[in-house]
C-alpha cells in the first residue's frame, strides 16, 4: 500500500514538473524563426556566421542581427557570441550597428547612425538612433524596409520583447524616408527573411 | 476503500500544485497573450490523473497550447500562430472545410491528453479552437476562422523537441488574416476612370540619389507625366499629385503631412485607383529590378499589384523582383485599391543609366497603363465584390 502511494506519488511529482516544464517553454522556433527566443540558449541557425569574440573562461551570450542579402531581398540572421552582460538588446543594436564581415550579406544600417539608448517597457522596446538613421539614408523603399525589418527582428529575438517603437533624437517618427508608416509599435516580420 | 484515500489525497496534491502552477505560469511567461492559452490546467489535469492511473502505457498527449497574432512590421499583414506542444512526435494532416472557414487538423495517435477542449482566441483571424479525441487515440483540432480563407492562407506543420532550447515536440498552424470582402463595380476599359497617380518625392525632398547625382523626384515625374498622357489620351480623368517639382503639401514639411497630402488628392476625389511612382535604393550597388508594393487592405490591392508588375516587367526587362505587400502609408490610408510601383534601382550604376533614358521612361509609362486596363478588365469580371 506504501509502496503504490509512493509511486503514484513520483507520478504526480514528475507531471508536475513536465507542467513547469511547459509553462517555461517560449514560443517555439521554426528554421530561421526565432519568435519570443530568449537571448541565450537559441541555437545558431541559418546560414548566419558566427563571431567567437569571448575567452574560453568567460560566459557567454548569443546573440542574433540581421542583414540584407547582396539582391537586397531579403534579411538573413547572424549570430554572434559574446560575453554575458545585464544589456543584451544595447548590445545586439551596436553590433547591428557594426555591420558584417560576411561578403555574401550587406548592412542595412545608414552610415554614422548611433544609437542613443533602448529600453523595453511592458514587452516593447524603444530604440533611439540619431538623425543619421534618417540623413544618411540612400532612400528606396527596399532600403527602409529592410532597415525596420532589420532593427524589429534583431530586438524581436529576445523574449522579453514583442514589438518595437523605432525612435529618433528622443522623437516618434512617422517614416524614415517616405514610404513606411511606423509611427506605431511593430512586431517581427518573418517574411522578409531568407527561408532556407 | 484505501484506493479512494489515495484517490483523496492524490487530489489534495493536485490542488496544492494547481494552486501553485498559474503563478507559474503566469509569472514565467509574461506575454498578453499566452496565459490565455496555458491557464486551462486544473480540470485537464484531474483527467490525467485518472488516466494514467488506470493506463499505465506511454503515449503521445496533447501537453499545451498557446497562440499570437503577429502584426508583420514590413508587409504589414497579420497572422496567427497557434502551437500545440506534444509529448512524442506525430504526423499531422490538415484542410479547410467545405466553407472555407475552418482549419480542421488531424493528429492520429495522440489523445487530447491535458488539453481543455475549447480554448478562446481574439476573434481577429479566428474566433475559438477546440480539441477531441475520436477514435479513443486521435486528436481533432478545429480552428473556427473569423472569416473565409484560401488552401494557401494556412500552414500546418510539426516541430521535433529541443531539449537545449526547453521544447517540446510541436504541431504549429499558421494562418494568415483573411482579407476583408471589398465591393467595387469596375468596369472594363480605361475611358472615365478617375486614376491618381503620385510621382514620388519632389521639391525640398529628392528622395533617393544615384551615384551620379540622379535624383529620384526627377525620373518619377517624367514617368508620371508619361503616364498621365497616355491615359488621357485613352479617356480616363487623371488626378496628378504634383505637375511640378514641389512638395505637395508645403517646403520642409513633414513627412507624414506630405504623404497625407498625397492620399488626400486620391481620397477627395474619389479616385478608382491611385498609383505610386518611384524609383528604388538599396545600400548595395548590385541590387536591382522592379517591384510592385501593395497594403493587403483588399484583395483588389493584391489584384492591381500583380497587373502592373507583370506589366512592368514586360515593358523594362529589368529583374523581376515581384509584387510585394508593405506597411506603405500611401496604401494603407488611400481608400480605393492603391499600389506603389518601384521601377528600377538608382542606387544600380546600370539601372540609373537606363532610368534617364526618354525610351525607358516611356516604355515603363506605357507599362503602366497596360497594367490598369488589365486591372480594370479583370475587376469587371468580379462585380459584386471579391
Amino acid at each position: 500500500m506504501l509502496s503504490v502511494q509512493k509511486i503514484l506519488l513520483l507520478i504526480i511529482i514528475s507531471m508536475a514538473s513536465l507542467t513547469v516544464g511547459c509553462s517555461n517553454s517560449t514560443f517555439p522556433a521554426q528554421g530561421n524563426l526565432l519568435y519570443l527566443a530568449q537571448a541565450t540558449p537559441e541555437k545558431p541557425i541559418g546560414t548566419g556566421t558566427t563571431t567567437n569574440v569571448s575567452p574560453l573562461e568567460q560566459e557567454t551570450m548569443q546573440v542574433t542581427i540581421y542583414h540584407a542579402t547582396n539582391d537586397a531581398m531579403f534579411l538573413v540572421p547572424e549570430i554572434h557570441v559574446v560575453p554575458k552582460n545585464d544589456h543584451p538588446a544595447q548590445t545586439a543594436i551596436e553590433l547591428l550597428l557594426a555591420g558584417t564581415k560576411n561578403a555574401d550579406l550587406v548592412s542595412v544600417i545608414p552610415p554614422d547612425t548611433q544609437l542613443r539608448n533602448v529600453w523595453v517597457k511592458d514587452h516593447i522596446a524603444y530604440v533611439d538612433f540619431n538623425d543619421n538613421l534618417i540623413k544618411k539614408n540612400t532612400g528606396g523603399s527596399t532600403s527602409e524596409l529592410l532597415l525596420v525589418g532589420a532593427i524589429v527582428n534583431t530586438l524581436t529575438e529576445f523574449s522579453n520583447i514583442e514589438q518595437v517603437q523605432i525612435l529618433v533624437e528622443g522623437k516618434k517618427i512617422d517614416t524614415i524616408v517616405g514610404h513606411m508608416d511606423i509611427v506605431e509599435p511593430l512586431s517581427r516580420s518573418e517574411k522578409i527573411i531568407k527561408k532556407l | 476503500m484505501e484506493v479512494l484515500r489515495l484517490h483523496r489525497k492524490l487530489f489534495f496534491l493536485f490542488l496544492l500544485i494547481i494552486f501553485l502552477m498559474p503563478q507559474v505560469t503566469l509569472a514565467k511567461s509574461l506575454h498578453t497573450n499566452i496565459p490565455k492559452a496555458s491557464l486551462p490546467v486544473l480540470p485537464a489535469i484531474i483527467e490525467n490523473v485518472i488516466t494514467t492511473d488506470e493506463n499505465l502505457l506511454p503515449k503521445v498527449e496533447l501537453a499545451n497550447v498557446r497562440w499570437l497574432v503577429n502584426k508583420d512590421s514590413v508587409t504589414g499583414g497579420n497572422n496567427l500562430r497557434l502551437v500545440i506542444d506534444t509529448t512524442g512526435p506525430v504526423q499531422v494532416s490538415s484542410k479547410l472545410d467545405d466553407t472555407n472557414s475552418q482549419v480542421i487538423i488531424d493528429i492520429p495517435g495522440a489523445t487530447i491528453g491535458k488539453i481543455n477542449g475549447w480554448l478562446a482566441l481574439d476573434g481577429d483571424i479566428a474566433d475559438q479552437v477546440s480539441f477531441a479525441t475520436i477514435a479513443n487515440n486521435n486528436s481533432k483540432v478545429i480552428v473556427s476562422l473569423s472569416g473565409v480563407i484560401d488552401d494557401s492562407d494556412y500552414n500546418v506543420f510539426t516541430l521535433p523537441s529541443d531539449v537545449a532550447a526547453n521544447k517540446m515536440f510541436r504541431v504549429v498552424v499558421d494562418i494568415n488574416k483573411p482579407l476583408p470582402k471589398a465591393e467595387y463595380n469596375f468596369t472594363p476599359g480605361l475611358q472615365n476612370k478617375v486614376i491618381a497617380i503620385d510621382p514620388g518625392h519632389g521639391g525640398s525632398d529628392s528622395g533617393a540619389i544615384g551615384p551620379n547625382k540622379t535624383q529620384e523626384k526627377t525620373i518619377t515625374l517624367a514617368v508620371a507625366q508619361r503616364v498621365q498622357a497616355l491615359l488621357e489620351k485613352a479617356g480616363a480623368e487623371i488626378l496628378m499629385t504634383r505637375q511640378t517639382d514641389k512638395d505637395v503639401y508645403g517646403p520642409n514639411d513633414s513627412a507624414v503631412d506630405e504623404l497625407r497630402a498625397r492620399t488626400l488628392v486620391a481620397n477627395d476625389n474619389k479616385a478608382d485607383v491611385f498609383v505610386s511612382i518611384h524609383i528604388d535604393a538599396a545600400s548595395n550597388l548590385i541590387a536591382g529590378g522592379t517591384t510592385t508594393y501593395y497594403y493587403p487592405k483588399s484583395k483588389y490591392d493584391v489584384m492591381l499589384a500583380q497587373c502592373i508588375q507583370s506589366n512592368l516587367v514586360v515593358a523594362g526587362k529589368l529583374q523581376n523582383r515581384g509584387r510585394r505587400p508593405a506597411r506603405f502609408y500611401v496604401m494603407r490610408n488611400t481608400e480605393m485599391p492603391a499600389v506603389l510601383a518601384e521601377l528600377a534601382f538608382i542606387s544600380n550604376p546600370n539601372e540609373e543609366i537606363i532610368i534617364n533614358s526618354t525610351q525607358f521612361q516611356q516604355e515603363m509609362a506605357q507599362g503602366i497603363v497596360k497594367g490598369l486596363d488589365a486591372f480594370f478588365a479583370l475587376a469587371a469580371k468580379k462585380r459584386g465584390g471579391l
